[in-house]
């Protein structure tokens, strides 16, 4: 397979991290990144990381009560992993390798910006340093948040819930 | 339960020779007097001329065969059916995401209807820069004027939808001539589903028109089947090498049986960034580097507005009224001109356009019901800054377009944000948002135009759409300019025609369907009397 853009090593010495760090991704260690995908659907730590961002690109859209939260968001990672079936091997390829690199410590903390762990990140949170990456003037954050944003709102919008909070009144029967 | 009758289903119980996907296995070797590839808008219209000249015909989709009963209206089938990657196509750096068709009619049976001719100044254009004089105003008249009564095109008759109107409105305010689009439709039912398949066959598309014609004329249909490569002799295409894929476009058999399809003449209309790369794949001989270059988008910006009063985007013929007004303010090669009309609104298309997220996202999806979306579609191709895209392979040979967003189509996008959001508040828009990762919505027409004059107008942040892909096979009457010769045959290789949108050598300025029809129209004539020496006609 190709490698992505978000994995060149030209990339990430423009975000001027420590090399060791740099080194250590980029360098083909995959042993320190968790895979993205397993069996063509979100890995356990992907899973993780989606449902925080979900949290956060949907605040104020999901219910607040934090069961029907849990729920709404439990139909956003299903439609997640059935939006998948759909798409090319290059797109999966690419999917793989950005949950991974996000689900990993040093991932999480240079491309998104965020040292606390997805278990403990809050809304508030994931929200400011998701921002953050739109607003860095780097291609490869721009390129990997609006990537996210795609993985959250396509499953959301793709399920009947979403109708209701948009009032859709869905097709016309013909 | 629809009532509707399916001519699919009907041909297809008729008899109609379909293989591939559930219709049947491919067989090993196929022959034919021409294999035409793709099934879209210039696949249609040159397997109605052919088998109409009496040629055996096999058409060769890698999408699936899907008609009425399939299309229930809702998104993330269609998407995922009927749209190459999912509708989610994107350029090399992400930039644009493009919207291209991958079923039998190609794009002409997710298109939104929309019929114009092409603009006398692409003309004068092609006559000017690329030597083709055969294409004037004149000279092809009687070929769009045939495809217009085959395809029952006329300006819609019935009123606008509010969406549609409320472009009308705005823009008459502002002294901005806005007029009415004609359709490809027959007994439309005013649903605007039109983007996920038409549900009631009213939509006069490649599907229910030209390719029942050819299939009730003994045409064969492979569906579910890409052709890899093209096996290339000397001057020649000798024959096809052909696959079965899944809908997601991998190899349904990777290393499996291959399908050979040998023709005594080949017509390319896999569409444009698709029909380069087969070329691409098979080593065509490129011999002034010209295969891929000169790929064209109509890069989209977008405004969206939330209303006083309900506008209900997702109802109604999606797109009704057009203004060609910012097509005419500048030379044909200065500043970037656009198109304007509305976008219809759907649940998935709505939230996944929208840029930013969360609380102040989450209060605009409730202003749903009174959102307003105004696209406008840029002129690329005219400019020397303007030269679009190339297309290049990925290491498993699919098509992948790099199409940089330069300084000059993006400050085309801030000018038409600024067009379009004056439009929308004098049609009495509340809040304007511009498609812009940084922009907020803003209340009054004076705090709009302030932001978007001062937005950082780079790539990736500002949200660029496509709907219609063009060029990458351009047509020339110098080899040197062009893969394909003004008509239509390919330079280097004698017994293959392109037909589709890849062979124009700018973009339209126009939603192209009835360029792509009229054109070819005119080239499959004029190939099916060279083949058969008799003359047919489309209407």
């Amino acid at each position: 397979m190709n490698a992505t853009p978000a994995l060149k090593r030209r990339s990430f010495f423009k975000l001027g991290i420590g090399s060791a760090i740099v080194l250590a991704l980029a360098g083909g260690t995959m042993a320190l990144m968790k895979p993205g995908l397993v069996d063509g659907k979100l890995s356990q730590p992907a899973r993780l990381v989606m449902t925080r961002v979900a949290q956060a690109m949907l605040a104020g859209t999901l219910p607040a009560d934090p069961a029907a939260q849990r729920q709404a968001l439990d139909a956003v990672l299903q439609r997640t992993d059935a939006f998948f079936v759909g798409l090319p091997t290059h797109v999966l390829a690419e999917l793989d390798q950005l949950l991974g690199l996000l689900a990993s410590a040093p991932g999480r903390r240079f491309l998104v910006g965020l040292s606390t762990s997805w278990e403990e990140a809050t809304a508030a949170e994931t929200t400011a340093a998701l921002k953050g990456m739109l607003e860095s003037g780097t291609e490869l954050r721009i390129q990997a948040c609006q990537g996210l944003h795609d993985l959250v709102m396509v499953p959301y919008f793709s399920g009947k819930e979403s109708w209701t909070v948009l009032g859709y009144p869905g097709p016309t029967a013909v | 339960m629809s009532n509707i009758p399916d001519p699919i289903l009907q041909g297809l119980q008729r008899g109609w020779k379909v293989l591939g996907g559930k219709h049947g296995a491919l067989p090993e070797r196929l022959s034919c007097d021409v294999a035409i590839i793709g099934s879209g808008a210039g696949a249609g219209i040159t397997a109605e001329l052919l088998t109409k000249a009496g040629l055996n015909v096999v058409i060769v989709e890698e999408g699936p065969l899907k008609s009425s009963t399939d299309f229930k209206q809702l998104e993330p089938e269609a998407y995922a059916s009927l749209y190459q990657e999912n509708a989610g196509r994107k350029t090399k750096d992400k930039g644009i995401t493009i919207l291209q068709g991958r079923s039998v009619g190609g794009t002409t049976t997710v298109n939104w209807t929309s019929s114009f001719r092409t603009p006398p100044e692409t003309l004068k254009f092609w006559q000017d820069r690329f030597g083709l004089k055969d294409y004037s105003v004149e000279a092809l008249a009687p070929y769009f004027q045939q495809v217009q009564t085959r395809l029952n095109i006329e300006p819609w008759a019935v009123a606008p939808n509010e969406n549609n109107e409320l472009l009308r409105r705005g823009a008459a305010k502002l002294g901005i001539k806005a007029e009415v689009i004609p359709r490809n439709v027959k007994g439309c039912y005013n649903l605007g589903s039109c983007g996920m398949g038409c549900p009631t066959n009213a939509k006069q598309s490649m599907l229910v028109t030209t390719l029942p014609y050819a299939l009730d004329r003994g045409a064969t249909l492979l569906v579910e089947t890409r052709v890899e490569k093209m096996v290339i002799e000397g001057s020649r295409v000798t024959a096809l090498q052909c696959i079965a894929v899944k809908p997601n476009a991998a190899p349904a058999h990777p290393g499996g049986a291959v399908t050979t399809v040998v023709a005594r003449h080949i017509v390319l209309a896999g569409g444009a960034i698709n029909s380069p790369a087969l070329l691409m794949r098979s080593k065509a001989p490129d011999p002034h580097q010209r295969l891929g270059s000169r790929t064209f988008l109509h890069p989209v910006a977008i405004t969206t507005a939330v209303m006083a009063e309900p506008v209900q985007a997702w109802t109604g013929a999606p797109q009704s009224i057009y203004s060609d007004h910012f097509m005419h303010t500048q030379p044909v090669d200065g500043p970037m001109a656009f198109k304007l009309e509305v976008a219809p609104l759907h649940p998935v298309f709505f939230g996944a356009n929208l840029p930013g997220f969360g609380e102040s996202q989450a209060a605009l999806f409730r202003q749903y019901p009174n959102a307003h979306v105004t696209l406008a579609l840029m002129r690329d191709g005219f400019h020397p800054q303007s030269v679009g895209g190339k297309v290049e392979l990925r290491s498993d040979g699919s098509p992948l377009l790099d199409y940089p967003l330069t300084d000059y189509v993006l400050e085309g996008a801030r000018r038409a944000m600024l067009a379009m959001a004056q439009i929308q508040f004098e049609a009495g828009a509340r809040m304007v948002y511009p498609g812009h990762e940084l922009a907020r919505g803003t209340s009054t027409w004076a705090e709009t135009k302030a932001a978007i004059e001062a937005l950082p107008m780079k790539p990736l942040l500002t949200r660029i759409g496509s709907a219609h892909v063009m060029g990458g096979c351009g047509m020339a009457a110098d080899e040197k300019a062009g893969v394909t010769r003004p008509d239509g045959q390919h330079w280097q290789l004698e017994n293959l025609s392109i037909h589709d949108g890849s062979i124009f050598p700018t973009s339209i300025g126009a939603n192209p369907q009835l360029s792509i029809y009229g054109t070819v129209n005119r080239l499959a004539q004029g190939l099916a009397k060279r083949l058969t020496s008799k003359e047919v006609a489309l209407a």
